[in-house]
């Protein structure tokens, strides 16, 4: 459905996303992890047609996608920003906002009554936004995305900043527009949130991929080891000096920085070996935990650093 | 044009939900125009000045203190003065309780000491309350003290025979002598009668006629020069604000998610410029109506006047699309825009009459629209097509558009 094929932008000597290329079919909901500055939101503007100046090739459905302003119809944008107006209620925002794509207005209303109730806003459609709790507002950006039921949904870390409850709800979300059909695009570095509502992950890093699949392909990458995180008062060069030759029997540094190193271990037993290196070396141990494989340690493994970072 | 009209009706929705902003901005030249007449306006909408309570206290009771205080019951004076004659004791009181504008005293042996030439003085209490009237009276009597000094001086020989004549018995008294005497001050008067008839000091009331103004001006007529300019500063200042949008939704993310959407830029612009247009004409005819409701402003013909605020209200949202296409953000357009719309009224005449300005600010003057709106509206109020306003408003304006259309079609390009 969807087809990016080498796409490359760049911010005068950064090199925002660097021969980027992914295919996405429909129904599918792609989770884009990264951390801040690996190239998500560039990727999301290109696609929306805001950014202009780039090089590669981007089709939809065959057919490139800004070549003519009616594909603009069949996109669906959730900015990370909440842009719509304050002043007005949320019956008022949607109408506008819809207005804009080509839907007759009488389809426009009642889907606009049907998306308040998807995003349980119905109750207070006529209130100005100005009073919605954040939760709200982000429900609000994300039924305006879908208001002219687009063909492929592009959601720039649209959970940003509110509760628990309303993130679950749009979540939710999330996962019924691509039941039904619409290719989903979604941007964010909580990685719980992939986990449970993304069919593929991609993990990106420097503007490109660097691994993509389910869930459980990308445990694979790791192996079914454990991750021992260790926080201490150590330099990153005195801390892999520390573990010399023992790096490589079964112990693999996935990231080690000054102060917090993460290391997988085929076997626990072998912490101890571990911890009698930095003490002769007399390097401080102030915390030890040990996690089971995720998403996270896939992450580590990636990137060197953690999706925060 | 389905989507520019559908911008331009969620923008009239948006700043009809937040109207402060707008009500303030169309409310403030109306409350200054009101401010303004009624401080330097005429009192009344007649010519005549209020008539001004004056206490006399009498200590003389003579032939000169008599004369003083007939010449307020001259005509012209009975109409400007309401005077009371009274004692010291109940002057004062009356003068503590803020009864009068002033208490005129006149002193014992007030005619003797004048006939015989020797120096009088008159006391005049001004209430201190008040601001202008005491001092009319002061200025009254001062010329009434001249008047009597130089009667006194003129008529020096018959009254000094007056004079002898007042210390001498009635049953004594020389009145076959009255007869030269008289004859003198008869011929005296007779030479001097081309002076005095008519008197040679009288009052007059002197109005300044504005241009445009009826036979006599009223504050309706002050209104009628101070609203235009008023309401042009203020059309300036309403237009920036609902021209802000253009900044404050690229900085918010609105205009990104816009242009994500089928909708063009040149729609979206089109909108924005449009809509500025009209809201501005909206917002003047809202002035007219309450300035001919409130103040009875006379306008001229309606049509001429019309013309006149929708081409300075074109001229204006061009000019305001022009600058918040050139500014950076927020911060700019607001500390660019407040100085630039103050210059133009200051030079423009918003805030001074141009007759009153040096020739240099004139000259600057006409580069504000502001200049020529006023002047546009001074010639529809006399009736008149305001032609060489709307041909510098609507070109400078076309050739605003013309720079603003290409800038904000850059800015729009998120």
């Amino acid at each position: 459905m969807l087809e990016i094929k080498n796409l490359t932008k760049s911010y005068g000597d950064v090199l925002a996303l660097d021969r980027f290329s992914l295919d996405l079919k429909k129904g599918e909901v792609l989770g884009l992890l990264g951390p801040n500055g690996a190239g998500k939101t560039t990727l999301i503007s290109i696609l929306a047609g805001t950014i202009r100046d780039f090089t590669g090739a981007v089709t939809f459905e065959g057919r490139n996608l800004f070549a003519d302003r009616s594909m603009k119809n069949r996109l669906g944008i959730v900015p990370q920003d909440m842009a719509f107006y304050e002043e007005l209620s949320a019956m008022d925002n949607l109408l506008f906002w819809g207005g804009l794509y080509d839907v007759p207005r009488a389809e426009l209303k009642r889907r606009a009554a049907q998306l308040l109730e998807l995003v349980e806003l119905a109750a207070r459609a006529k209130e100005p936004v100005k009073n919605y709790s954040g939760g709200m507002k982000r429900r609000l950006n994300t039924a305006i995305g879908l208001l002219h039921k687009p063909d492929l949904l592009l959601l720039d870390e649209p959970t940003v900043g509110i509760d628990v409850q309303a993130k679950v709800s749009i979540l939710d979300i999330i996962r019924g527009v691509g039941a039904a059909g619409t290719a989903v695009i979604f941007t964010t570095h909580q990685l719980a949130e992939v986990e449970g509502t993304c069919s593929r992950i991609a993990i990106m890093d420097h503007g490109r991929i660097l691994a993509q699949g389910t869930l459980d392909e990308l445990i694979r990458i790791v192996g079914e080891r454990d991750i021992v995180e260790i926080t201490g008062v150590f330099a990153a060069a005195a801390f892999s000096e520390a573990l010399g030759d023992i790096a490589g029997g079964g112990i693999e540094p996935l990231s080690v920085a000054d102060n917090l190193a993460a290391l997988a271990v085929a076997d626990t037993e072998q912490i101890p070996r571990v911890m009698d290196r930095l003490f002769r070396r007399k390097l401080a141990v102030t915390d030890l935990k040990i996690k089971s494989p995720g998403l996270e340690t896939v992450f580590l493994k990636l990137t060197g650093r953690s999706l925060r970072d | 044009m389905r989507r520019l009209r559908l911008v331009l009706a969620n923008d009239v929705r948006r700043h009809l939900k937040a109207p402060l902003a707008i009500l303030i901005y169309m409310a403030v030249p109306l409350f200054m125009t009101g401010l303004i007449g009624v401080i330097f306006g005429p009192r009344t909408e007649g010519r005549e000045l209020p008539s001004i309570p004056v206490l006399v206290v009498d200590n003389d009771k003579g032939l000169a203190s008599k004369l003083l205080v007939g010449a307020f019951d001259a005509d012209q004076l009975k109409k400007m003065f309401r005077v009371t004659v009274t004692d010291e004791a109940d002057g004062n009181r009356r003068m503590a309780g803020g009864k009068a504008s002033a208490m005129v005293v006149i002193p014992r042996s007030f005619t003797l000491d004048l006939l015989e030439a020797k120096p009088v003085t008159l006391l005049v209490v001004k209430n201190p309350a008040e601001q202008f009237l005491p001092d009319v009276v002061e200025e009254f009597m001062n010329t009434l003290a001249v008047m009597l000094s130089g009667v006194v001086q003129a008529f020096a020989e018959e009254v000094k025979g007056v004079r002898a004549m007042l210390d001498l018995k009635v049953d004594g008294f020389p009145w076959e002598a009255l007869g030269p005497q008289f004859g003198k001050a008869q011929k005296k008067v007779v030479a001097a009668s081309k002076y005095l008839n008519p008197l040679l000091i009288r009052f007059k009331t002197e109005e300044t006629k504005a241009a445009g103004a009826g036979a006599s001006f009223t504050r309706a007529d002050l209104f009628s020069i101070i609203l235009p300019g008023m309401a042009v500063m203020f059309l300036l200042f309403i237009v920036q604000t609902l021209m802000r949008d253009i900044i404050s939704e690229r900085e918010d993310g609105k205009l990104r998610r816009m242009m994500t959407t089928p909708l063009r830029p040149i729609e979206l612009i089109g909108a924005r410029i449009f809509g500025g247009w009209v809201m501005g004409i909206a917002v003047l005819l809202v002035m007219v109506a309450a300035g001919t409701l409130v103040f009875r402003v006379h306008w001229g013909p309606f049509g001429y006047f019309l013309v006149l605020g929708a081409v300075a209200s074109f001229w204006t949202a061009a000019f305001f699309a022009l600058l918040h296409a050139l500014v950076r953000n927020r911060n700019q357009a607001g500390a660019l825009s407040a100085p630039i719309i103050l210059a133009f009224s200051l030079f423009g005449g918003s805030m001074m009459n141009p007759e009153a300005m040096p020739k240099a600010m004139l000259a600057v003057g006409v580069l504000t629209p502001n200049r020529w709106f006023i002047d546009g509206a001074a010639l529809v109020r006399e009736g008149r097509f305001p032609l060489a306003s709307l041909v510098v408003l609507f070109a400078s304006g076309l050739v605003l558009l013309a720079l603003a259309v290409p800038a904000l079609r850059r800015r729009t390009s998120v």
